[in-house]
Parts: C-alpha cells; structure tokens; sequence
C-alpha cells in the first residue's frame, strides 16, 4: 500500500476544496451506498468514484487501490457463495455444497457496497492534507486537538509501520531466518514473532513524537488559539448538494 | 540565561541517578557543547533544560533548574509547564524520525506557530524565513517521509527556529549528516549565536564541538567532569580519555609536544591552528 494512502500535491476542485466538504462528501456517498440494494445504483457510485478520482488527478492511485480490493473481495465473494445456502440452486457444487440466486445477489451486493463506500475514503486520504483536516475539525467544529491528533497520526503511521515491518524482516532475513519460504504456514509462523519488536519500536517512536508536539505547543493548540482560513464557499456548498442528492437517491432506491 | 542548581534526576524506575549533583549557568548569548559517553546523561540534561523533565518523564527530582528569558523573571521548570517554556527554550530532539508531528514539511514548520494566536501573513513569512536560514527552501512542498535522513534534520531544526526561540537545545543534530552537511548545520548554529541565540549543543563529534563551541561541558555518569572555556577543558586530555571521550587528533598531538616539553600555550582547535602550533614547535 506504499505510496497509495498518502496525500499528492495538486491544484484541481477536489484539491481546493474544504476539508471538511471533502470529508462529508465520503460519508454521505457511504451513507448512500449502505442505504441501497440497488445493484445498478451501486455500480453507478462505483463508477462516480472512479470519475471523482479522475478529477482530483489520482486516477491511477484510484484504479490501483480499486484492483487491490478487488482481489480482497473477490475471496469474500466466494466466502459470501459457499455460506449462503438460500433460495433456488444454480450451481450444484460438491458436499450437498450449492451456489444459490440469492448467495449470488448478496454476495455482489456486498462486495459492490463495501468497494463503493471505500474508494471515496481512499480519495479523500489522497487529496486531502491530513494537518487541514484536523485544523479544520478543531477550528471549526471545536473538536478538542487530542482526538484530531490521535486521527491524523494514526493514519499517518500507516505507512510508517509498513517501512519499521520491512525494516525487521530485513533484519531477520539476513540473520538467516527463512521469511521467503512458499509455505504460507510456516511464513506466518515466523512472522508473528516479529509483531513484538515492531510493537516496541513503534510505541517508543510515537513517544518521541508526542513529546516533539508538546515541545512545540501541543497544549497550546485549540480552536481559541488557531486562526485559520477554513470557510465554506459555492464550490464546496455546489459539491455537497450534489453528494447529499447522491445519498438521497440511495436512500430511495 | 538558564540557571541548573544541585540538579539531581533518577528516572521512574530506574536503579540510579540519571543525573547526579549537576551545578551550572549558562549565560545569554553562549556556545556550550556537552560532551560525555554514551549514556553518560546528556540527553537528560536536555530534557531537564527543555521542561520536559518533571512534566514529561516522571522521577525523582531533586535540586532546581530554572530558565529566565530576556527582560523576565526566572521560570522554575518544575512549576512552569512546557508550553510557556518552549516559548523561548526550543528544542531540536534526537530521533529525528520521531520528531516529526505532521507529515509535509510547510505545515511541520507551521505546527508550533499555529497555537501562538499569529496571523497568517506572520506564519507564512516566518516559516519561509527558516526555511531560507536551514538553506532548505526547496523542499517546502515536499512530503517528510520522501525525505533523507540528513533532510529531515534540517526540517527539525527548521522547525524549531521558526519559533524564534531565544535558547535552542540540540541533541546530536548532526548525527544523521555527512561532514560537509554537518559543518554546515554548525556554521548556522554560529551564525545564530552571533544574533544573539543562546545554543546548547549535545554531540558526539568532538573535533567539531571544539572548533565552534566556546565553552565545553563534559559529563561522566552524570556528573560534571569538566566545565570551562573549550579550550582550557581540552588540556586535560588525559582526564578525557579515561573516561572516554576522545580528543580530537590535533589536540593529542598538542598533548604529546606539551608532554615533551614544547610551550605551546592553549591546544588549537581548527587544522589552522595546529598547523601554526607545529611550526612554531618545530622553528
């Protein structure tokens, strides 16, 4: 996921727009998505993601985190199959085992819904600052900066944690342990193990990175402190009817 | 000025002090490097300078250490909390991957000066003047985690001054720089320091700690071993390498001629200096 969840600097609407409208947008077109049983409905919003990932200028980010789901759901689809035994067979397969009309329908049903109310999250990540964000929570909103700290550093350290993992795999590789191995069982065997010095490193570093911020007036920051240029304008006020109405619609249908 | 009085610390937990009966005042307007051995207490002395001690890291305190800025009256630290401190103490850490709070560099220099009540106009410029002083204005735009280790130094160090600190305190703020970038990072300290920046410096490298710091404290198990004038502390070389700290090369050779009864006067502290230091023992 390096790389994918991480903000890219640009100049297009979704970029300019405010934080928070970006913010509302995703949660109402998963407010939408989570209303509907729709099929095509859904298919539409999926395909309005993929568009709105166009106009931020993150289509490719956009379409190579739709593939990644993609394969992550399609072994939840087959899980979804092989579980919902209801309704009129189509497949017989094995075991008195049988793939039904209705597994096949709540399966892409749920499939379709969690693709559709992920992507506009992963966007959102993507053109969105992080510090904006929670700058615009806190100013706004007088959400107590604890809680958007705790946020925005939680999704910050994703990434940071991939690279520490990497960095003891490597570390173990070369002291010889065989992390390469085929067999899956026997990788993740060796693999939990690692999970305790990764826990320790990242704990002392994000106490390294809470002690910085009170260095520099952590305690300071509240909304009676910060100044800031958060304000909605049309665009963003435009941006957001059009999203509730997407949301209504779902909540229709 | 920051005034450290029979200043004891044993950290919660830990089996002995920390730092023992450490007594010293640093002036406005100082260079002092602190010198010691690993684990020899330097980076708690830094903590204890920056407030973060008693408020961060919990312990036995004993002593006081107390920090008075220009025109004001003196903070006792245990009273004071860190965020009025860090309004003129500010302090660069040593993990500069940890330090980090954001993830761009423009708004990791905003972050400190966005709690302070300034206007925008006043951020913004403040920010791009530390950027221009670091030398790092190109990388404004650019994310933190696509930054060197030696980059994101300077984005720490930047961040710090852009708060206009009146004291600053660096644990080992070269640590992840090549010599070049390292001598750079210290003629910015020199150049702070003429403007009237107190700097506290924590370092490894002693052969650049002589050459710019013009008063060297060096610790031993956290005591003070030695405290003076950089050059008056090098003379005692011997001292130095029992406890392991070792002297910069052109000061052993200062140490062997006075040995052998060459009159040397203080030991040199810049490749200059030994050179004139040689020819003068050997016209």
């Amino acid at each position: 996921m390096k790389g994918l969840l991480t903000y890219i600097p640009g100049s297009t609407l979704l970029h300019r727009l405010d934080p928070r409208t970006k913010l509302f947008i995703s949660l109402l077109l998963c407010v939408g998505v989570f209303a509907s049983s729709n099929l095509i409905y859904l298919a539409a919003v999926l395909l309005l993601d993929l568009l709105i990932g166009r106009a931020g200028n993150v289509f490719r980010q956009t379409f190579s985190i739709f593939c990644k789901l993609l394969r992550v759901m399609l072994f939840l689809f087959v899980l979804q199959l092989l579980f919902i035994q209801r309704g009129d067979t189509v497949v017989p397969l094995l075991f008195g085992l049988r793939i039904t009309n209705v597994g096949i329908k709540t399966a892409l049903l749920v499939v379709m819904r969690l693709l559709a109310a992920t992507l506009p999250l992963c966007i959102l990540l993507m053109v969105t600052k992080l510090d904006d964000l929670a700058n615009s929570l806190v100013v706004r909103y007088h959400i107590p900066y604890k809680y958007a700290f705790a946020l925005t550093t939680a999704i910050r350290f994703v990434p940071e944690f991939s690279k520490e993992m990497q960095e003891v795999i490597e570390a173990q590789t070369t002291r010889g342990v065989e992390l390469d191995t085929r067999n899956i069982f026997r990788k993740m065997a060796l693999i939990i193990p690692l999970c305790v010095p990764l826990l320790i490193s990242s704990v002392r570093k994000i106490d390294g990175t809470a002690m910085a911020a009170e260095l520099r007036g952590f305690n300071r920051r509240s909304w009676k402190n910060m100044t800031s240029s958060f304000r909605f304008r049309a665009r963003d006020i435009i941006t957001l009817v059009l999203a509730a109405g997407v949301a209504v619609v779902g909540i229709i249908l | 000025m920051i005034a450290v009085k029979s200043f004891s610390f044993r950290y919660a937990g830990g089996s002995r002090a920390a730092l023992d009966g450490i007594d010293f005042t640093i002036n406005d307007g100082e260079f002092v490097g602190i010198i010691g051995r690993s684990g020899s207490g330097k980076t708690t002395l830094t903590h204890a300078m920056s407030g973060m001690i008693p408020h961060y890291f919990r312990g036995d305190f004993y002593g006081s250490v107390e920090i008075t800025p220009k025109n004001g009256v003196a903070l006792d630290t245990v009273e004071t909390l860190p965020d009025t401190i860090s309004q003129f103490v500010g302090s660069v850490l040593q993990d500069t991957d940890a330090q980090m709070v954001t993830s761009m560099v423009w708004d990791e220099l905003r972050y400190g000066l966005e709690g302070v009540g300034l206007s925008e106009d006043e951020i913004n410029s403040r920010v791009t003047e530390a950027l221009e002083d670091v030398g790092i204005s190109e990388l404004a735009d650019r994310e933190i985690s696509s930054l060197s280790g030696g980059q994101r130094q300077k984005v720490a160090i930047a961040a710090i001054l852009a708060l206009r600190p009146q004291i600053l305190i660096l644990d080992e703020p070269t640590g992840e720089l090549d010599p070049k970038s390292s001598r750079k990072v210290f003629e910015l300290l020199r150049r702070l320091n003429e403007q009237g920046i107190t700097v506290i410096v924590v370092e490894q490298k002693i052969m650049q700690l002589c050459e710019f710091c013009k008063r060297l404290i060096v610790l031993n198990e956290g005591r003070i071993l030695l405290d003076g004038e950089t050059k008056e502390t090098l003379t005692h070389g011997d001292v130095l390498e029992r406890v392991g700290v070792h002297v910069p090369r052109i000061v052993s050779l200062y140490n062997r001629l006075t040995e052998q009864g060459a009159k040397c006067g203080l030991p040199p502290c810049t490749l200059d200096e030994a050179e004139k230091m040689v020819r003068e023992a050997l016209s």
